[in-house]
Parts: structure tokens; C-alpha cells; sequence
């Protein structure tokens, strides 16, 4: 009995640093973080992109070595070779969306908004805002798929997790930007994770999860972050509309003065 | 056609700049191996959206003007580096670095702008491949 109490004693010690690494993952312990009246971590404010923590650039491709094992038949088709048609390789260049998650991976400013019921998250690339329910509500299975899919978000505990489905097929990432044989798509079993903790006054860790049955075969994962720029609050986001002067369209400049 | 204030410039590009996200890719439009400096007056300046515009007029060794067309970073881009649509007029004297247009048109992206009292602004866009 005497060996058990012993035993009992120099554990305790070690399930302390245990719990306390847990508590670590978390949240920084004495972090203080805002909060809605409701108690819910408040994640309002203008932020960074997401991006690997300690990135100088922006994530716009994934990281092949993160990704899971391709399913039979799922290579051929999250590859898709580029055919010289602009329309069809670079729909960007004329104007059309990135879709999610490419539009917000970019270097430009994400401002989110939150209340009890909504969090809003708006990028300043294209003004693409997502308007992101937080009741954990079921997803719809009667619409038409969409470049931004559906997110609905949900708490667990301080963490807010958001999972969108209902994507159409569309690009993953900015891939055929830097590959001119191949574009990189998900499929229209897309199915997104987000995982959301505000670990300190600054800093949202954000952990990224791609789902998609018809190309891998399994979910996977990366962990980026997000970095608060309060000194972006007194312009907020600037306006930017595609359409206004694509000069260059589709790679053929229009002439004038 | 050897020109006195048009020098176009062929060969390798030597800055790596990554390509991030844009609305476009900086590679379907624009040659980043056909590198070009010009120096002219500018004629006219498109502060909008989804790229800035700025027109250069330039003249060669017979007197010939050119008028070229360079594209920069988006407008909102370019205001939070604290570059105002005021940092370039009509009228003003500018070199402009950049790469030319695939079409063969006489357009680039104008990555950097120098002024004669040697301000130097770099306009590119967060995407576009830079000149060093």
C-alpha cells in the first residue's frame, strides 16, 4: 500500500506538467482573449491570411507531402491538364472566382465579424465574404452547389469549428498558377473542416482540414495561423472590383490611352 | 531601332519572386524574360481596380512617341503601402521597370517606378514578379 501511495505521489507531479501541456494546446494559460457577452470567444477584428505559423508568404498551394494517398481514379482527378483555352486555364483572368479556400489564402487582409449568430468573414481579394451561421444547423442536400460552398459553424468548447459542403468542382489551391501543365481541383464531395482557437490576443491557430472521398483516401490536415493587424481597423477592407478595368483580360491587352 | 529613352532589355529574368494569389496569373499575361525600362512622362493614371494603370508617353532617338501602358497593384494594395493615387501625376518624369505584355502590345506590369529626385516606388502587385 505504503509502494502504491508512493507511487501516487511522484506521479502527480508529472500529470500536473501533463494536464498543464494540455491545457498549453489550448490556450496560452493567463492569455486574454476577447469575448462576446455570451462568453464565446470573439474572433471580430482585421487579420492576416492564413499561413503556416512564423510564413513570410501566403499559403496559396497545399503542401503535396501533407496530403493523404490518392483513392483509385483520384489522381486523374485532382489533376487536370491545362488545354490552352484561357477560359478554361485561368477563369481568374476573367474575373471569376477563386472559390474557397483559394480566395482567402491570398496576401491580402481577412476582416471577421462575429455575433451570437453569425460570424462573418470577409477577404479583401474580390470582397468574397462567407456568411457563416453558428448553430451547427444541418447542411442542405436540395441546392445546387456552389465555388464557396455552404459553412455552417459550430462550438466545442472554445473552438469554433466550421464545416462547409456542397462545393462545385473547382480549383484547390493557386497550383496551375505556378504549374502551367495542371490545375489541382477538389471534387464535388469536397467537404472543408476549419478549426478555429484564439490562443492569444493576436493569434487564431487554424487548422485546416480537406475531405474529399472521390480523390483521397482520407481527410487531412495542415495547422496554420492567423495574425492580428489592429492597424488595419480605420480603413478596414478596400474595395476591389474585378470587373472595373481588366485591362489584360484573358492574357490580350486593350489599347488606350 | 536602338532608342535613347526606351531601353527594352531581353534576357533571363533574374528575381524569383514568388506568384501569389492574384486574379489572374501574372505569367498568362505578362513575359517575365522580355524585362523592359522606359522613361517618359506620364500621360495618364487609371487608379482602379482590379490593377492600376498608369500611361507613359516615350519618345526614341528620331522623336517618335510612344505611348505604353503598365499595370501595377490593385488600388487598395498599393494605399495600404502607403502609395496614394497622388504618388504619380500627369506630367510627371518617371522610369518605369517591368515586363512587357505577351500580346506584343506595347503594355507591361510596371513593378518599379523612380522618380528624377530618385524616390524610388514599388508598384507591383503583391503577385507580380518585381524587377530587382
Amino acid at each position: 500500500m505504503l509502494n502504491v501511495q508512493k507511487f501516487a505521489a511522484g506521479l502527480a507531479p508529472l500529470l500536473v506538467i501533463a494536464l498543464a501541456a494540455t491545457l498549453n494546446a489550448q490556450s496560452k494559460p493567463g492569455a486574454r482573449i476577447p469575448r462576446l457577452a455570451d462568453g464565446k470567444p470573439d474572433f471580430t477584428g482585421m487579420w492576416d491570411n492564413p499561413k503556416e505559423p512564423g510564413a513570410r508568404g501566403a499559403a496559396t498551394v497545399f503542401d503535396k507531402a501533407k496530403m493523404a494517398p490518392f483513392v483509385p481514379g483520384g489522381e486523374a482527378l485532382f489533376y487536370e491538364p491545362r488545354t490552352g483555352d484561357p477560359r478554361h486555364d485561368e477563369p481568374r483572368a476573367f474575373c471569376m472566382p477563386s472559390g474557397f479556400p483559394s480566395a482567402f489564402l491570398g496576401p491580402y487582409p481577412v476582416q471577421l465579424i462575429q455575433t451570437p449568430q453569425h460570424l462573418v468573414m470577409s477577404t479583401e481579394f474580390m470582397n468574397v465574404t462567407r456568411i457563416i451561421p453558428l448553430d451547427g444547423r444541418p447542411h442542405k442536400t436540395d441546392i445546387e452547389p456552389t465555388f464557396y460552398g455552404e459553412p455552417i459553424g459550430r462550438w466545442e468548447g472554445d473552438t469554433l469549428v466550421i464545416e462547409a459542403r456542397n462545393y462545385k468542382r473547382w480549383s484547390l489551391d493557386d497550383w496551375y498558377y505556378q504549374n502551367p501543365k495542371e490545375y489541382r481541383m477538389h471534387s464535388d464531395a469536397f467537404h472543408t473542416i476549419e478549426r478555429l482557437r484564439r490562443i492569444d490576443a493576436n493569434t487564431i491557430a487554424y487548422e485546416f482540414t480537406v475531405d474529399d472521398p472521390k480523390i483521397f483516401t482520407r481527410p487531412w490536415s495542415v495547422q496554420w495561423e492567423m495574425k492580428r493587424h489592429p492597424e488595419w481597423d480605420t480603413t478596414g477592407l478596400y474595395e476591389m472590383v474585378c470587373n472595373e478595368n481588366n485591362r489584360c483580360e484573358g492574357g490580350k491587352c486593350r489599347e488606350g490611352k | 531601332m536602338r532608342t535613347r529613352l526606351m531601353a527594352l532589355t531581353l534576357g533571363l529574368l533574374a528575381g524569383t519572386s514568388p506568384l501569389l494569389l492574384a486574379h489572374h496569373s501574372f505569367s498568362a499575361e505578362y513575359d517575365a524574360n522580355q524585362p523592359v525600362k522606359v522613361t517618359g512622362v506620364v500621360t495618364k493614371v487609371e487608379w482602379q481596380n482590379p490593377h492600376i494603370w498608369f500611361f507613359v508617353d516615350v519618345k526614341d532617338d528620331q522623336g517618335k512617341v510612344t505611348n505604353w501602358g503598365f499595370s501595377a497593384g490593385p488600388p487598395g494594395v498599393l494605399q495600404r503601402r502607403g502609395i496614394s493615387r497622388n504618388a504619380m501625376k500627369t506630367g510627371d518624369v518617371i522610369v518605369v521597370e517591368g515586363f512587357r505584355a505577351r500580346d506584343g502590345s506595347n503594355n507591361a506590369s510596371g513593378g518599379k517606378v523612380t522618380f528624377p529626385d530618385g524616390r524610388s516606388v514599388f508598384t507591383a502587385s503583391n503577385e507580380d514578379k518585381a524587377p530587382k
